[in-house]
């Protein structure tokens, strides 16, 4: 299981999040739904162990291990992995060798091939490269084939839908369901409640809170009539502040 | 191609040397392939084939080589070039002509090998006249000692004629540079284009100095000057890159992006663009700094290491 315990983490002086709670256990998939600029990629930062997002109480844990004070390649190498929200660009290198790790992972041509046709690309992408030849939303599958090559534990996906057209909610459904057939735990990022709702638990963030969790139906519900029309997150803090 | 029976001890040490630096040796035996092998102050190796004319000879401490391509001449493989230098110390001076006539197309695979000099100083001029709408394409790698006692100082001037193309890189990535002084000009006429790479990587007290000149003197000449520096331990780098567009329509585009890991490091670039023509346009792009902490994320969050990450990155940036 990966925990997270009374988060608290300030950037630029501003508080992001506060004394967030979250739970993922194995083989489950989670969503965190949240509007723009709520705090849901600084906890993937802060899962991921990202220089900068070291936050200033509480604790991570993995399967009881405290992690927090482990660099991302220490977590990644104990199975946490993430598809960033915006995906960089890399001089010279073939699909093939980012897929492979430049041979670091021993997985076969064929092993290559199937990760990219999940993500709907084909086996001709094998040598393109991953450099700004590449649109917006084919680097982000190239991403989502790198998570599945990597076989993690867990898993976080932000905003996989983004840069990828609206037929391909579908792919991305598939992708997610091919990774829980290896056990997975799926915790995706999102504000599309269509993508929030096939899934086993909902985390609703609103600026840096964990507002709402529960039943994916009920939460994409809650976020629908509640958020989609609210343009002020921060009052719902401060009246939650009054209030408790 | 056959090497003289006094020089083939020499040959077998210089091949050695060009496997190391990347070479093939079977393509220097291969009679289908023009060729021309120097070590040090000798020609130990020449080969001609159809459209091809390479002549040279003996200089003061080095060698001169006249190669010119006939009219109208496609060479279907590339030609090769083996520059070597077997001693510890010394000074190699080579002189190069190319001659590439109108209409032929050609090109080149040339390595520079010194792999066991503690102490070398290599000096090469070239002279490039690429006819109108010829190609000339140019891959030079060089490999060099680990000692870093190696200097290179090379100079070309290019002169591409109407809608010529000439297409060079500079390659030292795998060993310790040394000193390293290139300097390169292309004057482009009408049409002409250029594109121009270098991809070195420094180490220990490397000290590497470029600059690249596009001239764009011609209606809609083109130019692309392109250069990748890795800069680690306590390397010293300074590159220009200058674009002059000095004719209507015509574009120049220069890029510079020098990696620095190492807290000696000094590195620095200078872009410089003048234009005489209003009709002219030129572009910069320019990087100098730490590699680009988002590549790395990305590489460690699929567990590699910051040493494994940097050096995948890195390797990708000078492939
Ligand atoms: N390094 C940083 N320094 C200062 N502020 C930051 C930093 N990173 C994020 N923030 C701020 O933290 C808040 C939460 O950002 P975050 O990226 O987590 O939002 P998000 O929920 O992922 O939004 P989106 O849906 O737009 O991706 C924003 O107000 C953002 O400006
Ligand atoms: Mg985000």
């Amino acid at each position: 299981m990966l925990e997270l315990r009374n988060i608290s983490l300030e950037l630029g002086g501003k508080p992001i999040l506060k004394k967030l709670n979250m739970k993922f256990e194995v083989g489950k998939r989670y969503t965190i739904l949240g509007n723009n600029g709520t705090g849901k990629s600084t906890v993937a930062n802060v899962i991921m162990g990202v220089e900068g997002y070291k936050p200033q109480s509480g604790k991570i844990y993995l399967d009881g291990q405290d992690i927090t004070n482990l660099s991302i390649s220490q977590r990644a190498q104990l199975g946490i992995t993430i598809a960033f929200q915006e995906n960089v660009r890399f001089e010279g290198i073939k699909i093939y060798d980012y897929l492979t790790l430049g041979g670091k992972i021993k997985k076969s041509l064929d092993d290559v091939k199937k990760a990219l046709k999940i993500v709907g690309l084909g086996e001709d992408y094998v040598k393109r490269h991953v450099d700004s030849s590449l649109s917006g939303g084919e680097r982000k599958r190239v991403e989502l084939a790198s998570v599945y090559m990597i076989d993690p534990k867990y898993v976080i996906l932000d905003e996989p839908d983004s840069g990828i057209d609206m037929m391909s909610i579908d792919t991305i459904n598939m992708f997610i369901n091919q990774l829980r057939e290896k056990n997975t735990t799926v915790i995706t990022i999102t504000h599309r409640e269509e993508i929030a709702l096939d899934c086993d638990y909902s985390y609703l963030i609103c600026s840096g809170i964990v507002l709402k969790a529960g039943k994916p139906a009920e939460i994409s519900e809650y976020y629908k009539s509640m958020c989609d029309a609210c343009e002020h997150p921060n009052e719902i803090q401060l009246i939650r502040d009054e209030v408790i | 191609m056959r090497i003289a029976p006094d020089y083939s001890k020499e040959f077998e040490k210089l091949a050695e040397a060009y496997e190391k630096s990347g070479g093939d040796t079977s393509n220097l035996l291969d009679k289908r392939v023009a060729s021309i092998i120097i070590s040090g102050d000798k020609v130990i190796g020449l080969n001609n084939v159809d459209g091809v004319e390479i002549e040279a000879g003996k200089q003061e401490l080095g060698v001169w080589a006249k190669i010119r391509i006939s009219k109208g001449k496609k060479i279907p493989m590339p030609i090769h070039l083996c520059t070597g230098f077997l001693g510890k110390e010394g000074e190699q001076r080579v002189n190069f002509e190319f001659i590439v006539e109108d209409g032929a197309t050609v090109n080149f695979i040339s390595h520079c090998s010194f792999p066991w000099s503690t102490k070398l100083t290599h000096k090469m001029t070239a002279i490039v006249r690429i006819g109108k709408n010829a190609t000339m394409t140019y891959a030079d790698a060089h490999f060099h000692s680990e000692e870093g006692g190696v200097t290179v100082i090379s100079d070309t001037h290019a002169i591409v004629e109407e809608n010529g193309k000439y297409k060079n890189s500079f390659e030292l990535t795998r060993t310790r540079v040394g000193k390293l002084v290139v300097k390169m000009d292309v004057d482009l006429k009408d049409g002409a284009i250029a594109d121009l790479e270098s991809k070195v990587r420094g180490r220990a007290d490397d000290d590497i100095s470029i600059k690249e000149s596009l001239g764009l003197n011609g209606k809609e000449a083109h130019g692309i000057a392109k250069s990748t520096i890795v800069a680690t331990e306590k390397t010293h780098a300074r590159i220009v890159n200058e674009a002059f567009g000095n004719a209507p329509y015509s574009k120049g585009h220069i890029e510079c992006t020098e990696i620095t890991k190492g807290a000696d490091v000094d590195v620095a670039t200078l872009p410089v663009l003048k234009v005489t023509n209003d009709l002219s346009e030129l572009t910069h792009e320019a990087s100098i700094g730490r590699i680009n902490s988002k590549q790395l994320d990305t590489m460690m969050a699929k567990s590699m290491t910051e040493e494994e990450a940097t050096e995948f990155i890195i390797k990708g940036m000078l492939s």
